[in-house]
């Protein structure tokens, strides 16, 4: 009979069903209450070994990584894309060949500080450095005007002094000179490109001289920078001088979508 | 015993002649393409930006830790979010992908987001009307004249209804399977994935994390789900009881389980609210180590309130169904 069968078949269907999510339960119950015998926790382990190093004209695609703080990471750009992108594109349509991003692993705020320290302790960012063929990077800002930007938030920039703004230069600029010689340790043969400072304050007058001081530290990062001749430094600060209100974004500290499109192709022209 | 079961037969029948798990299959049928689909979409983009899913996953660490750098997000989210950062790092340190694309995979991401709502839903459609149904029909005072001790009847009733719920399970882990494993192969069995996450405050205790084969994490999560549709099941059958009308005892249970929805998502500072059974219905997410709603909760807290909750209606149930006048 067609309903005797089909109770049958829900019975028959049912109970397994019953059964397994029960065993389902019991595993859970043990996998829970028996301690993990700290089995290795899977994975096998493939090294990844740096590809063989070609000038960007003759690598068959161009892998771009770029670190760093929030200028890399496109902070105050309306559309998003920051210089990263924009670069990307234009290297792109350059050398019409693909462009791979690895990732743009820049976090807001950061410091000289950190990313050295996580270029010395993270391996899974050092995997990364050493697959790239092209490095991005740019820091410092947060070094040097991190009281700054706090009192401009709180409206009583006139209080802040040039001498207070810089911070502690020298030991910044120490702190950029392990970051460049921990990439060149990691990837001798990738180019890295940094993003040189620009004065975000130019346009007030007591603030007007902090463009010598960050020259001054423009000029220790060349510095470091010229010690490694893949390494290359895209001037900025030409750029937004007598442009701000044109360039930057609200915030009055993050170029806008203007100022990443020439940050990026100063960058383009540099390589 | 042979009676019990020729009852269990009879209400399984009943359900099975209403169609309801018709119903079920065919909105499964159509959900899970749509599923399918947006998932297709986000791996597709995915691996047009990215060559490798290590600096996919890279970049989705740099993601969060930006939202993390905004003082704009309360304290407790950034919470949820180191912890998430701590376990993608995790992932990365042990070379595991902690999302490759196959059915298996689809399956188990499915599981664990349709068991709070999903899932409670299709088997209050199946049984929330299963004693209130009888009263509206009118077809109760058949059944109770029968020569037949009504905790029996009672007890019929629930057990057809377990056995719905499991059906309800099994379709949809096959469904899931089959559907998404279309698109996205059907291997991934063997797959690990890493359970055994403890948090405790805003860091992750690795010491108890192992790997586990991606078959019997789904197996675990299957067994969860169920036991959560269970409660969910036997708390419909006390709201069926209960309540008269059919269209009142489902709204109640449903209205239950979305208030808890939105509780557990307010990451509510009501600590008391733990005790509820819907802010406890999300037992899979304890074992891919998720924040659970509310801080404190673990998985055997969860499973016991929840068998409170259930145990206490079952008595409420028998004892109504039993003892109470059937009026009309």
């Amino acid at each position: 009979m067609n309903s005797r069968l089909a109770w049958y078949l829900i019975a028959v269907c049912s109970v397994i069903a019953t059964v397994l999510w029960l065993t389902g339960l019991g595993i859970t119950a043990m996998d829970i209450l028996v301690p993990a015998s700290a089995s290795e926790a899977g994975g096998t382990e493939e090294t990844r070994t740096a590809p063989v190093a070609t000038p960007l004209e003759q690598a068959e695609e161009i892998r771009l990584l770029a670190l760093g703080d929030s200028l890399t990471k496109g902070t105050g750009d309306e559309t998003g894309q920051g210089y990263v992108h924009r670069l990307a594109e234009g290297l792109k349509s350059r050398y019409g060949k693909p462009v791979s991003m690895l990732g743009n692993l820049a976090v807001n705020g950061m410091t000289a500080t950190e990313l050295s320290e996580r270029l010395e302790q993270d391996e899974i960012v050092q995997n990364t450095v050493r697959q790239a063929n092209l490095i991005v990077f740019s820091i410092g800002g947060n070094d040097l005007f991190l009281s700054a930007r706090a009192k401009w938030n709180g409206r009583q920039l006139k209080a802040v002094s040039v001498d207070e703004l810089t911070g502690d230069l020298e030991e910044a600029a120490g702190r950029f000179r392990s970051i460049t010689s921990r990439l060149h340790a990691l990837n001798p043969n990738a180019t890295v490109v940094y993003m040189g400072l620009y004065n975000p304050f130019f346009d007030i007058d007591e603030l007007r001289d902090a463009s010598l001081k960050i020259q001054l530290w423009n000029k220790q990062a060349y510095g470091a920078l010229h010690e490694f001749p893949l390494m290359r430094m895209a001037p900025t600060f030409d750029l937004f001088e007598d442009r701000i209100i044109e360039r930057l974004s609200s915030d009055h500290f993050h170029p806008n979508g203007d100022g990443y499109e020439k940050i990026a192709s100063r960058m383009l022209d540099a390589l | 015993m042979l009676r019990l079961a020729a009852l269990i037969q009879n209400e399984a029948m009943k359900l099975w002649l209403k169609k309801r798990f018709l119903v079920i299959v065919l909105i499964l049928l159509i959900l899970i393409p749509v599923f399918t689909y947006a998932q297709h979409k986000m791996v597709k983009n995915n691996r047009e930006h990215f060559a490798d899913w290590r600096n996919q996953t890279l970049q989705q660490i740099a993601d969060i830790e930006n939202t993390l750098s905004s003082d704009r997000i309360p304290e407790e989210w950034k919470k949820g979010r180191r912890i998430a950062v701590q376990q993608l790092r995790y992932y990365l340190e042990h070379d595991i992908n902690p999302s490759e694309p196959s059915g298996v995979q689809f399956t188990r991401e499915f599981l664990g987001n349709a068991i709070t709502l999903f899932i409670p839903m299709l088997v209050l459609a199946i049984g929330s009307d299963i004693v209130s149904g009888e009263r509206t029909a009118g077809t109760i005072k058949m059944l109770l004249t029968r020569p037949v001790r009504r905790w029996k009847i009672l007890l019929a009733k629930l057990l057809a209804l377990t056995l719905y719920v499991s059906l309800t399970i099994a379709v949809t882990v096959i469904l899931c399977y089959l559907i998404s494993g279309f698109v996205f192969g059907y291997g991934g069995f063997g797959a690990p994935v890493l359970t055994g996450f403890r948090l405790q405050g805003g860091t992750v205790d690795a010491q108890a994390v192992h790997a586990i084969p991606q078959w019997r994490f789904l197996l675990m999560q299957a067994g969860l789900c169920w036991f959560a549709s269970m409660i969910v099941a036997i708390l419909g059958l006390m709201v069926s009881v209960l309540v008269r009308s059919t269209a009142a005892s489902m709204v109640t249970m449903m209205a239950a389980i979305i208030a808890g929805s939105i509780l557990s998502s307010m990451s509510s500072t009501w600590t008391s609210a733990k005790y509820l059974f819907s802010v406890n219905l999300k037992l899979t997410g304890y074992l891919d180590g998720s924040p659970p709603p509310i801080e404190g909760m673990t998985l055997p807290f969860s499973v016991a309130v929840l068998s409170v909750w259930g145990a206490a209606s079952l008595a409420v149930s028998f004892r109504v169904f039993t003892k109470g006048d059937i009026l009309n």
